[in-house]
């Protein structure tokens, strides 16, 4: 962890490192005046006058740092600070440097623009292990609550590289790029664990075409940055832009998208190494049993290095909602958005914890200005306040209730217009707490035929009250069928069951999430249903069959693929037939 | 980060809660709660017989005490400079007396007078100035002066005994005409001619021609600008106090040097004189009261008239003719006060009799 981080205040006063804004200046001075002030108050009045020197090195090196920090922002040195040295013009050009001149809007000489991060949010390479001398390393997601000890870390820079890797290596190997699944889908104990984030390179792109091709290690986020000064925006992702293409590809992803699907609706095809180090392309005519069996796939049956992807208009969208209570979503769903031809994004949000009201969240093509500055989503270094609501609506007493009638209805006072790719492009950041260590926040999903969708939130909330589980949100999302992956979870056309909900990191409590989480599973696969497989792997091995009937091809597929059982993960460990 | 702001407000507040406390009862004593001048008191003259040209509104001479304070501040700077560094000055607690006076004096008149709103803006206008001026150089002299200064203070260095030499003349020139009217500009070539380079105290040379560049600089500059205001919302002030008495006492009856004429004597013996006004109004009121002269118009007002005196912190003064209406200690002489008196046009010979009988210094008559 940076001093940064650790202690923020201690690097605002006395490093004088990095960019602040106008606004933190005046707070800060306000802070330090203020304090020496009191300090030199009480020193003077209770100790003595020889006391209050002590305070000196204090005052002047926060100052000093503090204004420092101020001129980088509007990329000077803070050499500068020498002017106050000219008698009148130069302490007054300084107060108009330090207090008012505005930072230059783009990253500088001195680092990012403040509070806004460099990046989206990443994971670790692999951790070290302490003393030990051997290329072992901890593996871990970001819910840190999967580590798991890989044998080494390896990461290429070319597909070749790579094949050549696999060819010459009989060991196990596990696959990861952002990792940002969140039961252990990238890792296998003692595995070769193979990092995919340096295969990043855009291969090919046509605007006319709306289609680009890209190294599976390339993240949303970087696509979006390339094909938003033209126009465009990606047809299908999930709303967080920090995953890789090749994660959200073996996990067949899904979005917000209104007349869409799994990510398999946007793929043309792919390139894939299987496990003798092969190249194979693949696509719905050409090795169309390897193109379904990989898509959504868990790479069981080999790494997928590059993809072929549709695009589509990059158009302005301003957000609408309605209220309204469980029993007439469906209805409302049916009438006025699914064949919406406006709307772009939908989600419904259930609030918990008795799951009766709705908000259902719409965003509508416009012609109207956006009402952000920026076309792709700026990142910031922290959320506090994303942080605090998600701690007060899961600690607080009343904070469901609160976030209902209160936090909510305030935060959709706005009618706020985005752009395409800006509402695509949100960082995992924002969702990230304080510590993981004791309490961390897990995703599951529910998939339901659209008919059952009220049979289905009766049992579901039945569920949740009755073991208390502490759920933040249940969002729900539509998705067109499948067309035709094998671990497929639209069968049919379904309504998804996003929950996100807080639970401790004990022993204890792990398994009383795998025990409601099997109640729910259940649940869904009763009415014909699925449950979404990234997170943790709770359910039993029939569950799995049941809510995933043609998992039989794709572990036939696997066996003829990878006899030897190479490709391995949390998954393909727990449910895949050993030979 | 949402840790700093908090932390900001919790300190704004408690340095706010100090700052307030301090000095809150002890540098400024009103000797009672609102008005204490009898309201028969405040009135103006309904029937002046001064000549409309040399009235001025009653209410003044109230109003008048935050500008002479202005006056009488820098002069304790003069006074301190000759013996100790300026940088110990307690320029903060002037801040404090100049304001906590304000509003003293601005009691006695609410409500009896109309809204003077000409001379409140000017007393905003001089007052925040002089509070900016005075809150910079405290800060300047806690971080850097208090640093380089010599030991017990002492005035060493030729740039601090430049700085005393400047205090007292600027004080002497204000006293009689307006501050914005001093040559700040010529003191720069002086300034710079006048101390050498290197030294004993080299650093405290380097941080007083620093500060007194930055003093010299900044006023010329605003002095410059006031001037130009100045010109522009308000009429040239008369030199003179026109002043009624009863009868010309035989100093100018029998025409000895150095006393007034009168400008017009009336039927009933009683004459109009022209006094010169400001700093030297109070000696020439002196030497008639002392002559048996009782005033009957001063400026054309014959009510409630303001002065004070510089008395030991012991002084109790208590006579019909006066009231007390605040005491503010001087902070750089020990054991000295200064008494704000207030009396009546027709009493005013007798009050000053009776302060310098008790042997006390008058600091200032304010003649409206």
């Amino acid at each position: 962890m940076r001093l940064k981080d650790k202690l923020p205040l201690s690097y605002l006063l006395f490093t004088s490192r990095g960019r602040i804004h106008r606004a933190t200046y005046w707070i800060v001075s306000t802070f330090i005046w203020s304090t020496f002030y009191v300090l030199h108050t009480a020193l003077h009045d209770l100790v003595g006058v020889w006391a209050t020197y002590f305070l000196y090195p204090l005052l002047v090196g926060s100052l000093f740092a503090t204004a420092t920090k101020r001129l980088h922002d509007a990329n000077r040195s803070g050499y500068w600070l020498l002017a106050v040295l000219i008698p009148v013009l130069g302490p007054i050009w300084l107060f108009y440097q330090l207090g008012f001149k505005k930072g230059t809007p783009k990253i500088n000489t001195f680092g990012t623009v403040p509070d806004e991060a460099a990046d989206y949010f990443k994971n670790d390479t692999g951790q070290l292990i302490p003393n030990l001398n051997t290329k072992e390393r901890i593996i871990n997601d970001v819910t840190q609550l999967n580590p798991v000890v890989v044998a080494e870390v390896f990461r290429p820079l070319s597909v070749d590289e790579l094949r050549e890797r696999i060819r010459s290596t009989t060991g196990p190997v596990s696959v990861g790029g952002g990792r940002f699944s969140m039961g252990g889908q990238t890792a296998s104990s003692h595995s070769l664990h193979i990092d995919m984030r340096g295969l990043n390179q855009v291969l090919d792109f046509s605007k006319d075409d709306r289609t680009i091709s890209v190294q599976a290690g390339i993240r949303w986020c970087d696509i979006q940055r390339f094909i938003d000064p033209h126009d465009l925006s990606i047809k299908i992702m999930q709303t967080y832009a920090n995953f890789t293409v090749g994660g959200a590809l073996s996990v067949n992803c899904h979005g917000r998208y209104m007349g869409h699907g799994p990510l398999i609706l946007a793929v043309r095809s792919m390139n894939i190494v299987l496990a003798d180090g092969s190249l194979v392309r693949a696509s719905r005519t050409e090795n169309p049993e390897v193109f379904f069996g990989a898509i959504g796939g868990y790479n069981g049956i080999g790494i997928i290095v590059s993809v072929e992807l549709d695009l589509e208009e990059n158009l302005a969208v301003r957000r609408e909602y309605y209220k309204l209570t469980r029993p007439n979503y469906r209805t409302y769903f049916a009438d006025s958005i699914r064949d919406n031809p406006e709307a772009v994004f939908h989600n419904g949000d259930m609030y918990p914890p008795s799951f009766t009201n709705m908000r259902a969240v719409t965003w509508v093509k416009t012609l109207e200005k956006p009402t952000v500055k920026t076309r792709l989503m700026p990142l910031r270094e922290s959320y506090p306040l994303e942080r605090y609501f998600l701690w007060a609506f899961t600690e607080t007493f009343f904070g469901n209730w609160r976030r209902e009638h209160i936090v909510d209805p305030l935060l959709y006072l706005s009618k706020p217009i985005h752009w395409r790719n800006y509402e695509a492009g949100y960082d995992v950041a924002e969702l990230e707490p304080r510590s993981r260590t004791k309490r961390t926040y897990v995703l599951q999903e529910y998939f339901v035929p659209v008919r059952h969708f009220d049979e289905f939130a009766g049992k579901m909330s039945e569920i949740f009250n009755r073991y208390h589980v502490n759920v933040i949100n249940v969002s729900i999302r539509h998705a067109l069928p499948d067309s035709g992956s094998y671990l497929a979870w639209a069968r049919e056309e379904v309504f998804a069951f996003v929950v996100y909900y807080k639970q401790r990191t004990s022993e204890i409590a792990k398994n009383e999430v795998a025990i409601w989480t099997r109640e729910l599973i259940d649940a869904a696969v009763s009415v014909g249903g699925a449950y979404y497989l990234p997170y943790q792997a709770h359910a039993t091995s029939e569950q799995f069959h049941r809510a995933y009937p043609n998992a039989g091809k794709l572990f036939a597929l696997k066996k003829k693929l990878d006899p030897n059982f190479r490709f391995h993960n949390v998954f393909w460990d727990t449910y895949y037939e050993r030979l | 980060m949402l840790r700093l702001p908090i932390l900001t407000v919790l300190m704004v507040l408690v340095a706010s809660f100090i700052f307030l406390r301090k000095g809150r009862h002890s540098l400024t004593i009103p000797a009672g709660e609102g008005c204490v001048v009898p309201k028969d008191w405040l009135v103006s003259n309904p029937h002046p017989v001064t000549p409309v040209e040399h009235i001025r509104p009653a209410d003044q001479t109230f109003l008048t005490y935050p500008e002479w304070f202005l006056v009488h501040s820098p002069a304790e700077i003069a006074d301190y400079a000759h013996v100790k560094t300026t940088t110990t000055f307690p320029y903060v607690s002037h801040i404090k007396q100049l304001w906590q006076s304000y509003s003293v004096v601005y009691d006695q008149i609410k409500g009896s007078f109309p809204f003077n709103t000409g001379y409140h803006i000017m007393i905003w206008v001089i007052g925040v100035s002089t509070t900016v001026e005075y809150a910079m150089k405290s800060l300047y002299e806690t971080i850097v002066g208090r640093l380089t200064n010599p030991t017990h203070g002492e005035v060493v260095t030729d740039e601090d005994k430049f700085n005393a030499r400047f205090a007292q003349d600027y004080v002497d020139f204000i006293r009689v005409s307006p501050w914005y009217e001093f040559d700040f500009a010529s003191r720069i070539p002086a300034l710079l001619s006048g101390t050498s380079f290197f030294g004993t105290h080299f650093l405290r040379k380097c941080d007083r021609k620093y500060m007194l560049l930055t003093e010299l600089l900044v006023k010329a500059g605003y002095g410059y600008l006031i001037k130009l205001g100045t010109k522009a919302s308000y009429d040239e002030a008369l030199p003179t106090t026109a002043v009624i008495i009863d009868q010309l006492p035989t100093a100018i009856t029998t025409g000895r040097p150095g006393s007034v004429s009168p400008t017009k004597t009336y039927a009933d013996g009683s004459a109009l004189l022209l006094l010169p006004r400001y700093e030297a109004f109070h000696p020439a009121v002196s030497a008639l009261a002392q002559q048996g002269v009782t005033f009957r118009e001063i400026a054309g007002n014959n009510s409630a008239l303001l002065l004070t005196v510089l008395a030991p912190a012991t002084w109790q003064p208590a006579s019909p003719d006066f009231r007390l209406v605040f005491t503010q200690p001087i902070l750089t002489k020990p054991g000295l006060k200064r008494v704000a008196l207030v009396t009546q046009v027709k009493w005013l010979d007798k009050t000053v009799r009776f302060v310098n009988e008790q042997g006390v210094k008058i600091e200032h008559v304010y003649d409206y």
